[in-house]
């Protein structure tokens, strides 16, 4: 097994003058050599890029069969037989994507985006998995990279704004609320006037991000337009009782239809803002009498939950000097005890606005030291919110 | 035409009569004589550099052929998809292994093994012969043992095939010994260039590998066949590198410490490799000449038993190690992957299959680097190189503690990549590779694979290892009395009195030293006047000098029949650092350390 070959005996050395010959012949012997190679080589190519084909083809069908496992080894087959094909490595990265093998799908989609940083399709593919992956500022510059990226398809502008979309679900979903709202409102701008389906997405969203103004507004171009759209009318009800503007929410709430009203969310609105209305004083045609008994039932349920959330916190509200947020205000309530009383609520219609703005702070101290209060104390809780928002 | 010294015009110039009639023209074969009498007669090395071009051209030509073939031939043994169907996994290599063994046997016996050493054993025992019908059988067997899912590669055959290209065609010209000698690594060059798509490394192989040495006399050649080679396989096959990298980043100075995780692995790894090697090869090769028909197919057998659950050990597997670059396989796969490729690759290579074994260490280089990046992410995960840089380091790791070649590594790792970011993760894991495969493994892999052959062939690493003794380590300080032109003998010789074994010196100029007859100066001193100098006394010269730094062998060959020999000052000629002598000479190479073999 040495592989040492001996040369043979009849080698007599140098010979120049048959060079010319043998160079001609070696010539000759070249240009059959390559006609040759390039014939098998023609045909080479030809059969696998029919291979390729096919296997890709393979893959595409498995992929929309739902089968991306399926897809992934015909793809990988694929790119065997054509290796740098761009389009059968963007398929197999949505496979491997599709697979959840997002770190398998990673690789290639960077290495899609080094050679074309604008494509808008591998950098949505990229902000997917990097979503998925819960990497927020990747996401964000992925997601970002797609909205301005290119896109080949008939409708370049919808599918930007179908990622802005996507791209505002994740951030919602994320809790980046911060991060979100500018995103809502760039896809609120983008979205057309008469596009009522798009609009009512964007109102979702707006609603999401505690837009409620533009959401409102949104909803209410809606409804310019149809005036019966039940889910822009629960929307726009929404919205105005986030705002606390409590009688246009139940104007809008009762011009649904029972089933959509039953709607947990649009359920808990609406008869939150039946109990809100219920014991504002602030609305108008009431008498002195039911303003002052109003307010001072605010003023008993406040300091009723004041003692509630007390016990809760295992502190006492009656402490020299009080500390927290929620002892001052009980000090207050119970150091103004008699000046708010009905008769004096009654008689001197001045004080109201301090017993219920007092009412009001106890709430939110309770609120912000046990958590958001339910029943009556969440609908004074609101009625409070809906009052600062108005003297604002 | 004949022109004066000075270059300028012709000596006697010629001037036709008017009146004259115009000669005819020459016929056409007449002049087709005297251009190609012209064309031929050049000078022996420009010839030579374009028989370089002609050799790269083939070379490329074959090669394209054989990896069209070895393509083909798998499609048709083993099918299109990248998992093969049960039967043909196993079948596949079996059958083909009988056939390539009966083929490697009865009808091309010189096609056993990669091909590496065979070419080699060309240049320094078959003054570069190597028969043509070794590059048919080589085509014909590599490409159906590769084909049919042989763990082996393409490169090193295709280095053999294009030396015996190269040796056809320098045989066919007639060429002189020397460079028939010179124009197989040549070929080998242009035929592993054109495997490996990568230019530099091959011609850096095949001076580490298959010369041994830094010829500048076929650096030209083999430079300009390599890259005539790679050309032409482009032309045919495209200009993309061997493999896809995705990009990647290789943050500062502390994350080179992850890769050195890997030169360790690689450097264990390929010492494993290369004792199993040590190991099992002499007594495979002990066994009865009948067994020799089966080996091939056990290993074949074996090779598709692994491929069953694991195809994707069969083959070179450049498609696999692009999938590892992509990060495509979790760490346990790239382990295990590495694992059964070193065994599938020690089955094919052992049982003397004819093939490569280049594309499986960077096969399995690659796994390894990978499978050593994904867990260093898992206890790291802030670290910037991706799986696929580690198992882009890991190629080049493994390529050299296995092949011992650490600057062809290196380079390969550059040029398959076509990315320069990962230079210094290789060159770290590089060298640890080979520090650990040298340490524990002093004879490297084609020595080895030699000497199990029974020959002894140089290698670079060899000579780079071997003790270079300096001129400073064998001159003597003293030993010398320098003397002037202007000096008086009486002084001389009463210098030379005093140390009577002392060389007398004399510098006639800066670089310039004669050697002073003693016996002529102790003559002349005692009637000399005091005006009468040292050039009136015997001497000869000028003495040829030496520098502190140059060889002993270098001073060997210009010592002659001088005595004793002046070292000067590179800096300074006209200082003299000391002198040395034959015995002083011989002296020192008595000393030096032996070298273990």
């Amino acid at each position: 097994m040495s592989g040492v070959v001996q040369a043979p005996m009849r080698y007599t050395g140098p010979r120049p003058n048959s060079r010319e010959v043998v160079l001609v012949l070696c010539v000759l012997t070249l240009i059959l050599l390559f006609s040759f190679t390039a014939f098998i080589s023609r045909q080479y190519h030809k059969k696998i890029h029919t291979l390729a084909d096919e296997w890709f083809a393979a893959g595409e069908e498995r992929f929309q069969a739902g089968d991306p496992n399926g897809a992934l080894t015909d793809y990988q087959n694929a790119l065997v037989y054509s290796p740098n094909n761009t389009k059968f490595q963007f398929h197999l990265a949505t496979a491997l994507a599709e697979a959840r093998h997002y770190d398998q799908a990673r690789p290639y989609l960077l290495a899609l985006l080094s050679e074309s940083p604008g494509s808008g399709e591998v950098n949505l593919q990229l902000a997917r998995i990097a979503a998925q992956n819960n990497s927020l500022p990747d996401a964000e510059r992925f997601y970002q990279g797609a909205i301005y990226g290119e896109w080949a398809g008939d409708d370049p502008i919808g599918m930007r704004w179908q990622i802005r979309r996507e791209f505002c679900d994740f951030l919602i979903s994320k809790g980046a609320i911060n991060q979100a709202i500018p995103a809502v409102i760039d896809l609120a701008e983008n979205t057309p006037d008469g596009d009522a389906a798009r609009l009512k997405v964007v109102g979702q969203l707006l609603l999401r991000t505690q837009q409620w103004s533009r959401a409102q507004q949104v909803y209410r171009s809606v409804l310019s337009s149809d005036r019966r759209d039940e889910e822009a009318i629960a929307g726009a009800g929404l919205a105005a009782f986030e705002l606390g503007e409590f009688a246009d929410a139940l104007d809008d709430f009762n011009r649904l239809s029972p089933e959509r009203r039953a709607q947990p969310e649009i359920a808990r609105a609406y008869e939150m803002a039946h109990r809100s209305l219920a014991m504002s004083p602030y609305l108008g045609g009431l008498s002195e009498q039911v303003r002052a008994q109003r307010a001072e039932n605010a003023l008993s349920l406040a300091q009723a939950r004041a003692q509630s959330c007390a016990r809760q916190l295992g502190i006492s509200l009656l402490e020299t000097p009080p500390r927290t947020e929620l002892q001052i205000t009980y000090a207050t309530a119970q150091t103004m005890g008699d000046n708010w009383n009905l008769r004096n609520l009654r008689d001197f219609p001045d004080r109201l606005e301090a017993a219920m703005q007092t009412a009001f702070s106890i709430e939110n101290a309770a609120a912000k030291e046990c958590g958001e209060p339910q029943g009556d104390d969440r609908a004074l809780w609101l009625l409070g919110r809906s009052r600062n928002m108005v003297n604002r | 035409m004949p022109e004066s010294p000075e270059g300028a015009a012709p000596a006697v110039p010629v001037t036709e009569p008017a009146s004259e009639p115009t000669p005819a023209p020459p016929p056409v074969r007449s002049r087709w004589e005297t251009w190609t009498h012209e064309v031929f007669t050049m000078r022996e090395d420009r010839f030579f550099l374009l028989l370089a071009v002609l050799i790269g051209i083939f070379s490329g030509l074959a090669v394209v052929c054989f990896r069209l073939a070895i393509e083909w031939t798998q499609i048709e043994l083993l099918g299109s998809s990248l998992v093969p169907s049960f039967p043909r996994v196993v079948l596949a290599p079996t059958i083909a292994g009988l056939v390539v063994a009966v083929l490697a046997l009865r009808v091309f016996p010189a096609v056993r093994g990669s091909g590496v050493n065979q070419t080699k054993s060309a240049v320094y025992i078959s003054n570069g012969y190597v028969p043509f019908v070794t590059v048919i059988g080589k085509f014909i067997t590599c490409a159906l043992a590769i084909g049919s899912g042989q763990s082996l590669g393409p490169e090193d055959p295709s280095l053999q095939m294009g030396a015996g290209i190269a040796s056809l065609i320098g045989r066919r010209l007639r060429l002189s010994q020397d460079r028939l000698r010179l124009i197989a690594p040549v070929g080998a060059a242009a035929g592993l260039a054109a495997a490996f798509n990568a230019p530099i490394s091959a011609v850096l192989f095949v001076i580490e590998e298959v010369i041994g040495q830094w010829s500048a006399g076929a650096l030209g050649a083999i430079v300009l066949a390599a890259v005539s080679s790679v050309v032409t396989m482009r032309y045919f096959l495209g200009a993309d590198s061997l493999f896809r990298v995705p990009p990647f980043r290789v943050a500062g100075a502390f994350e080179m410490l992850d890769y050195v995780a890997l030169g360790i692995a690689g450097g264990f790894a390929s010492l494993l490799l290369l004792k199993s090697i040590v190991y099992a090869r002499p007594k495979l090769m002990a066994l009865p000449r009948w067994t020799h028909y089966l080996q091939p197919a056990a290993a074949g057998l074996l090779i598709g038993t692994i491929g069953i659950r694991f195809p994707q050990v069969m083959g070179a597997g450049y498609a696999i190690v692009d999938q590892a670059m992509h990060g495509q396989f979790t760490w346990k796969i790239l382990l295990i992957l590495a694992v059964l490729k070193l065994l599938a690759t020690g089955f094919s290579f052992l049982s003397g299959t004819p093939g490569g074994t280049f594309a499986p260490t960077l096969f399995i280089g690659a796994m390894l680097g990978g499978a050593v990046g994904s867990i260093e992410h898992h206890f790291i995960p802030t670290l910037t190189g991706t799986v696929g840089t580690f198992a882009l380091v890991g190629i080049g790791t493994l390529f050299a503690g296995f092949l011992r070649t650490p600057i062809t590594s290196v380079f390969m790792v550059i040029e398959l990549s076509g990315n320069y970011t990962a230079i210094l993760p290789v060159i770290i894991s590089t060298m640890i590779a080979y520090g650990i495969s040298r340490a524990y493994q002093k004879v490297p892999l084609f020595d080895l694979l030699a000497r199990q052959d029974g020959t002894v062939l140089p290698s670079l690493e060899e000579r780079r290892e071997m003790m270079s003794l300096a001129v400073e380590d064998a001159m003597r300080t003293d030993m010398v009395v320098q003397c002037e032109p202007g000096e008086t003998i009486t002084d001389i010789a009463k210098r030379a009195e005093a140390q009577p074994e002392f060389a007398l010196l004399l510098r006639m100029r800066p670089g310039e030293w004669w050697l002073l007859d003693r016996e002529d100066v102790m003559r002349l001193a005692p009637d000399a006047s005091p005006t009468v100098t040292a050039i009136r006394a015997k001497s000869r010269g000028p003495v040829p000098y030496l520098f502190p730094d140059q060889t002993l062998s270098e001073a060997l060959a210009v010592m002659a029949d001088w005595p004793v020999l002046p070292v000067a000052n590179r800096a300074n000629l006209a200082k003299l650092e000391g002198i040395l002598t034959l015995a002083d000479t011989l002296m020192a190479f008595r000393k030096a350390p032996k070298e273990e073999m």
